[in-house]
Parts: structure tokens; sequence; C-alpha cells
């Protein structure tokens, strides 16, 4: 048992150092948000007068005198509560509500997608490193190339295609803009339509890592003795493959996985910049350019989260499946 | 490993982003038609989605502004023009500009049926007075009725020039207003007096639908479709696919617009003129070359504006002047007193060199001024990712170059760059004024050469980042205040004072006068603005100027 409480205590302490740089972070950007709203506003052509600015200031809060120690208590004391706090570009709306528009679609594109190409990328690592030496290796250089392509290039080569060339799927959106988000199917059809590309162009760009990683397990733990083992006792190799090999094979990949859910809300900023994907990314984008502090906060503190979750999950399942880590305790 | 590259992946998102931008226009050929019927798309330059706010006085208001809420007149800033009447018929100033009378249309209701009455323009505008969160334009007078129709705007003193301020304040119902909170609604059900009204809203896009009821007779464009995409590219990408009928922005090989984009027509005004604002005051704690006005002059002079605008801006821009009246369209502003009333297309070398050396400046031996040891090397700030504008300073800077100037590009963040701005830590910045609320150079004169919107160097400076300090012209243009838009006989003494001071000392050297291109689809609506009726200012960020060219246009067939 001290293994775990061991472990929830380093993830408390991991937690509170990742909530204290995230408060630091953003107050270390130059500019403050309300001389940055200011200059919007200038730009398009509004007079600022000088009661404008301090009205702005008493508005959004941003232009403060308080002291940082006291901003940092205050800080600590809403998150508690679960209160982000009100996001000056978005202003009036909350950091939360912004947030929650956009997280649907990352999670849905960006999860699926790590999904597929890690399930796909597995399966076809197994299967390459069952037989390694033959023309099945050819795999490896091919999806490898595809990864080491510059993402936004292959993206763009799809969109070319695909897009503009053939009219297969549309260039840029969510989805068509005349239907009602909702659960029926004409919507989904459509969402899926949109988000078929982007999606596509994650799993080509991703794929070749997983496929690389599982393969050369795969040889390695061919030369185990249990897989020798196995195949003495006489089984089918189709069972020594699945129960033998590709088990053990696959225990590095899952760690890998589940700390790549975990980077899946943080979205991907070039998908979204070259497909105009609604999603957290253009968000965060958004966020620092405009010195939205409350709003970039939001964004890291559920970041973080999602990776020590993710992370925390992992370590907890390993003690599991795989005994041999908690050997110290 | 695979997460690590992931990492790696959305790290470089940020850096490649700029090199994205730059490519993803290359490889785009026309496809079918998709806007189509009497849906209009426009994209205003949204970056990501939008976030529901209605709120004409927010901020972060996304749209509504002359579409769904009507302001009492329309200001074209695009041409020297009387103001359009729109809630109100007729206004007239006291003789003394203190109190402003206006008529209002009758029989006007708003969407939600309500009569549209005197009593909302007075309530719209003692709100902005209660509530100096929003009030962003600056009302200080005080509203009253006189009876249905007429209502007057009391000044304490002499504010003619607030007038196209307060005409262009865009009413609200005030049956619905006085329950909210004006600063936090964001009006989700939004009900004005305007040509359209909000169809519906998705963080991707919202339209708005025309208004029946209108008081014009309800507009030809039934509907009209606002998308968010992830920024200016996408929305050229946009025009390209041609999924969107009206853009403003940067438009590759603008000049071949009508065979690259076919049935679509690019349109390009200009208003922003673009200058090397200079940090010029001493007195007020800038340092380095800049500060003499004779470095100033010599640059001026050795810019070859032709090939700037070659290189840099697609030869968009237009000429600029040293009086910064808009040329041509404010030319009768100008004063007759200065000279030169078109910066010159060239460089002229011997006029920047003779400047240079009467202030005491020689050359040195790497053929670059210097005096008392300082060489004449400027920094030039200016934000990162901007490309016409980096494209622009290299260009000067091999220019200034052969003037024996240094000029050295600065590229930093909006946000660092806004800085240093602000707080005076420049010594040259590339840059654009903005015009007023009325085609009058007034207020380009009094946004930044007044001394009251500068500051010392290390305090916040509003838009007079140049801090340029003269007492003539603050006198001036306090002097302009209290005098009557229309009377020029009187206005044009003062205009010659500022005109002929800023000249002189050029705290803003001007550079063009930056174009703003429109790209519109003519195949599917017509109406659009033209060189010789150009009745709005047609960008389509621009709300009170896209709403009027709104209500003009027309499906085709």
């Amino acid at each position: 048992m001290s293994y775990f409480l061991r472990k929830l205590g380093f993830y408390l302490m991991a937690l509170w150092a990742a909530l204290t740089l995230n408060f630091a972070i953003p107050r270390l950007l130059p500019g403050n948000p309300v001389d940055i709203l200011v200059a919007k506003l200038q730009q398009r052509g509004g007079s600022v007068s000088p009661d404008a600015r301090e009205a702005y200031a008493a508005l959004l809060g941003g232009d403060t005198d308080e002291p940082l120690w006291s901003q940092y208590v205050h800080y600590l004391g809403n998150l508690l509560h679960g209160d982000l706090g009100v996001s000056v570009s978005y202003y009036p709306a909350s950091v939360t509500e912004v947030i929650g528009t956009s997280m649907p679609w990352t999670i849905v594109l960006v999860g699926l997608s790590t999904v597929i190409a890690a399930g796909l990328g597995v399966l076809l690592g197994a299967i390459v490193g069952w037989k390694p030496g033959t023309w099945l290796d050819s795999l490896v250089p091919a999806t490898t190339l595809l990864s080491a392509v510059p993402y936004f290039w292959l993206a763009l080569l799809l969109v070319y295609v695909f897009a503009t060339v053939l009219h297969w799927f549309p260039v840029q959106g969510g989805y068509d803009l005349a239907l009602t988000p909702g659960w029926d199917p004409e919507f989904i059809a459509s969402a899926v339509r949109y988000g078929f590309l982007p999606a596509l162009t994650i799993v080509l760009a991703s794929v070749g890592g997983w496929l690389l990683g599982m393969r050369n397990m795969m040889v390695s733990t061919l030369s185990e003795d249990y897989v020798l083992t196995a195949q003495a006792k006489g089984l089918a190799p189709r069972t020594v493959l699945r129960s033998y090999a590709a088990r053990n094979a696959a225990l590095p990949s899952i760690a890998g996985f589940a700390i790549s859910l975990g980077f899946v809300v943080s979205g991907s900023v070039i998908t979204e910049q070259v497909f105009s994907y609604p999603g957290i990314g253009s968000r965060l984008l958004g966020a620092v350019s405009n010195n939205d502090y409350a709003l970039m906060q939001g964004l890291f503190l559920y970041i973080t989260l999602a990776v020590l979750g993710a992370n925390l999950v992992v370590d907890l399942l390993y003690g599991f499946i795989d005994p041999r880590t908690r050997a110290r305790s | 490993m695979t997460s690590i590259r992931k990492r790696i992946r959305r790290i470089g998102a940020v850096v490649a982003g700029a090199a994205l931008i730059a490519s993803l226009g290359a490889g785009c050929a026309a496809a079918g038609g998709s806007a189509g019927g009497s849906t209009l798309v426009a994209y205003t330059g949204q970056s990501g989605d939008y976030q529901l706010n209605f709120n004409p006085f927010s901020p972060s208001s996304i749209g509504g502004v002359g579409t769904i809420y009507e302001p009492l007149f329309y200001q074209n800033k695009a041409t020297v023009s009387d103001p359009v009447p729109l809630l109100g018929t007729e206004q007239s100033w006291n003789a003394d500009g203190t109190v402003l009378t206006i008529g209002l249309r009758s029989g006007v209701t708003w969407s939600d049926g309500a009569p549209f009455t005197a009593d909302d323009v007075v309530f719209t505008f003692d709100m902005l007075k209660k509530t100096p969160a929003i009030n962003s334009g600056g009302f200080d007078g005080t509203a009253a009725k006189v009876d249905d129709t007429h209502v007057t705007i009391t000044f304490a003193a002499p504010s003619f020039v607030k007038g196209p301020d307060v005409l262009s304040t865009v009413i609200v119902p005030a049956h619905l207003w006085q329950s909210i909170d004006p600063t936090q609604d964001v009006v989700a059900q939004p009900v004005g007096t305007g040509a359209y009204t909000l169809g519906e809203f998705k963080p991707q896009g919202y339209t708005f639908v025309a208004n029946p009821t209108y008081w014009g007779g309800a507009p030809a464009v039934k509907s009209i479709r606002y998308v968010a995409l992830s920024g200016n590219q996408a929305g050229v990408d946009g025009v390209t696919a041609q999924t969107i009928d009206w853009y403003t922005g940067a438009i590759p090989d603008v000049q071949n617009a009508s065979q690259k984009y076919p049935g679509y027509t690019a349109f390009t005004q200009w208003q922003n003129q673009m200058v090397l604002a200079t940090c010029s005051s001493v007195a007020l704690g800038c340092s380095g070359p800049q500060t003499d006005p004779a470095v100033r002059h010599a640059l001026y002079y050795a810019i070859d504006r032709e090939q700037l605008n070659r290189l840099a801006f697609q030869d968009t821009a237009g000429d600029i002047s040293p009086t910064f009246a808009l040329t041509p369209s404010q030319d009768s502003f100008a004063s007759a007193k200065v000279e030169e009333k078109v910066a010159p297309g060239q460089a002229e070398p011997a006029k920047a060199a003779s400047a240079l050396e009467a202030a005491g400046w020689a050359k040195g031996a790497d053929g670059i001024y210097a005096k008392d040891g300082q060489r004449l090397s400027l920094t030039v700030e200016v934000v990162t990712g901007w490309t016409d504008y980096i494209t622009a300073i290299d260009t000067m800077a091999s220019q200034a170059k052969a003037a024996g100037i240094e000029l050295v590009a600065a590229q930093s963040s909006w946000n660092e760059w806004t800085e240093k701005k602000g707080s005076g830590d420049f010594q040259l910045a590339i840059d654009a004024l903005w015009q007023g609320p009325a085609p009058d150079p007034y207020y380009v004169y009094r946004y930044f050469y007044d001394s009251k919107t500068g500051a010392p160097v290390g305090q916040k400076a509003g838009n007079n980042f140049a801090r340029y300090s003269n007492p003539e012209v603050d006198a001036a243009i306090a002097a302009l205040a209290a005098l009557p838009l229309d009377d020029a006989a009187a206005r044009q003494p003062h205009f010659d004072v500022i005109q002929a001071a800023i000249a002189q000392d050029m705290p803003y050297i001007p550079v063009l006068t930056g174009g703003t291109t429109s790209i519109w689809n003519t195949r599917e609506f017509t109406g659009w603005p033209t060189q010789d009726d150009l009745y709005a200012f047609p960008a389509v960020w621009s709300q009170l100027d896209a709403a009027q060219v709104l209500k003009q246009i027309t499906p085709q067939g």
C-alpha cells in the first residue's frame, strides 16, 4: 500500500509546483491585458481617453496594484472553488465557459486520432516485429518518413490533394455551418466529414513512432526464454504472438499511450490553424497574444491536470499489470 | 518516444506558425462555388471561435454594430461628406457649440415591436455617462428630451468636434436595457432598430437575417453569415475556394485578383498613414539620434517610396502628405504654407545630406554619418510576423544606407512592441496613424500630436507615443475644438499652424498611406462601393461602414 501512498504524495507535490508555475509564468510576459485591449480598440478606430483606460482597468481587474503574494493566495483559493476567473479577451465570459465550448472538439478530434494512431501503430508493430528482416520491415522507414516530414507540410499537402484538387473533403472548419450542432445523424455525418482530414494528418504523423517502438520491443521480446518455451510447448504461432510476445512488448507503449492521452487536452495548435478547426489550441494562441492571464492559467491548469492524471493512472496501473515495478515495496 | 515528439511538435507549432501562414496560400486552385444563394458569407478576421457577445459597448463585442444597432447618423470616412441620416434626421449646433439639437426619425420600431422614441436616445447617452467602463468615446454631455422626436445634448464647453462621436453612438432600447448591467451582459438576444436581426449564434459562426420591419425597407441580402476561421490566411483560402464572399485583409497577388479569384473584385482604399514614429522629445526623456529633427528629415528624403510600395506593399499603398491630411480625399484641408503637398516618390539623397550636414553631422569612413562620436544608426521596432512591415524596413534600410543612415530592424511580439511604444523605450517604430470618427484631419492631430496624450519616457503614453510636445500645436488643437466642423474659413488658420509645425518637426516620419484591400463576390452580389460611388469605407471589419454596404448591395439574378 505504501507504494500507492508514496505515488500520491509525489503527485500532490507535482501538482502544487505546477499550479505555482502556472501562476508565475503568465505574469512574466511583457505587457498587460489593459494595454493590449486599449491598443486593440485604438486600432479598431476608437479614441481611448485616459479615463477609459482607468475604466477598463477597473472592468477587467488586470492592471492591479494588489501585491503578488495576495494575488497568489486568491488564486489558490479560487482554484479550490473551481473558479478560474473571467477571461479578459472574451470578457465577460468566464474561463470555464470559454474552455467548455472548445474542449469537446479537441478531445474528440485529437483523442480519437491518438487512440487510432496508437492502436494501429502497436498492431502493425507487433506484426512487423514478429517477422523481422522480411519485406514487412519496409513499413518502418515508410511511416517514420511520414512522421519526419514537418507536420504542417504534410497537412498542407493533404489539404491540397484531397480538399483543393479532389474536393473529397472541405478545406476548413469543424462542420457545415448551416447545421445546428446536436446529436442528429446529419450533423454527426458533417462533423465526421470535416474532421476526417485533420484526424488523418494526426494519425499519419504519429503512427510511425508507435510502430517503431512496438516493433523493436517485439524483436527483443522474441529472444526471451519464455517465448522460446512457448514455442517449444508447440503452441500455435498466433497464440505465441498474441499472448506471450505482444502482451509483454506492449508494456512501454501503454505508458506512452497514457501520457499522450494527457496531452490530448492541449489540442494541436497547428492542426487547428491549418484546418481552422475549433478547439483549445487556437484559444491558447489567442490567450497568449492577448495577455489573457486567466484564460492562459485555466488552459494550463487543464493541461497540467490531464498530464498528471494520465501519469498517475499509468503509475497505478503499472503496479497491477507489471508487478516488477512494485518490487521495492 | 512518441509523446516526446508530440511535445516537440506542439512547441514547434508556434515557431512553425509563421512559416505555415506564409506557405499555406501556395497551393490552392479555384473550387466550385458553395457560398451561393442570397446568404452572404463574411469573414471579419476573427481568429478562433466566437464567444457570444452582442453588447455593442463591450470591448469584446463580436458584431451587430450598425447592422442590428443603429447610430443616429452615419459618417462616411472615405470621402469628405455630410453625415447620412439614420435614426436622426437633422442635427444642428447652437452658435457657441455647447448644445447639439438632433431631430429623430418617427415611426421606427425596435425589432421586438416596441416603438423607438426620444427616451431611448436619452437613456443611451445617460447610461454611457453613468458607466465610464463602457464610455470609450468619452461622452461627457447631458442628453435631454425636447419632444418625442427631438433631443438636445448639452456640453459644458464648446464641443463641435465631439459631434461625430455622439452621432455615431449606437442607440439601444431603454425598455430592455434599463434592467441589465451594460458592463456584464452579453445581450444574447439583441434587439435593435437596424436592417438585420440575429438569426442564430454558434461559436464557429453566426447569422444575421433581414429585419422585415426595418424603417428603410428590408435589405435585399436576406441573410449574412459571419464565420470564424484561424486567421487571415484562412480567409484568403476561403475566397479562393469561393466559400467566403467578403473579406478584408492582405491578399496575395492582388494586382491580378480578377484572374486569380474569378468572380471576385478587389478594391483598395487608403486610410492608415504609415509612419516611422520616433521617440522625439529630449525634454520628455527620449534619447538617440532620432531626437534631432534633421535626422528625421533626412530619413524622410532618403526613402524611395515608389520602390518601397512595389517591394513591400504590392503597389497597394497610396501617397502620403507631410501635413497628415489624407491625400487626395482631404486635400482641401492641406495648408498652402506647406510646400510639399505629397511626400516625394523618389529618394532625394542630396536633400537628406544637406539636412544632416547643416545640423553638424559628418560622413564617417564607413559611409554612415556621425556626430560627436555617435554613429547615425537607428533601431526600428516592428512586430514579428508583420511581414509587409518587415519587408518595408529591410527596403528602407538599404535606401537609408545610400543616404548614410543605418536602420536596424528589431522584431518583438505584439505585446512587447506595444509595451515599448507605450513606455517610450524605442528609437523608431513602424506603425500607422488612424482616422477619427469623421473625415477630418483634426482627429489625427488631436490623437497623435496633442501633448495631453503623451507622457514622459517610463510612463504610459496614450496615442501620442512619439511624445511630441509643442505648445503652439496644443493651442491650435484646443482652438479647433471650439469651431464648427463646417466653418472652413475659421478653422484653416489653425490647421496652417499645426501642419507647418508637424511638417517641420516631423515626430512621425511619413512613409506611405496604407491601403485597406477588400475582396468581394461580384458574381453573386452587385452594388459594392466603387471609386465613383464611395458611399462607405468598405472594410468588412469596420462595422458601421460594413452595415451601409450590406444595406446597399443586392444579390444577382
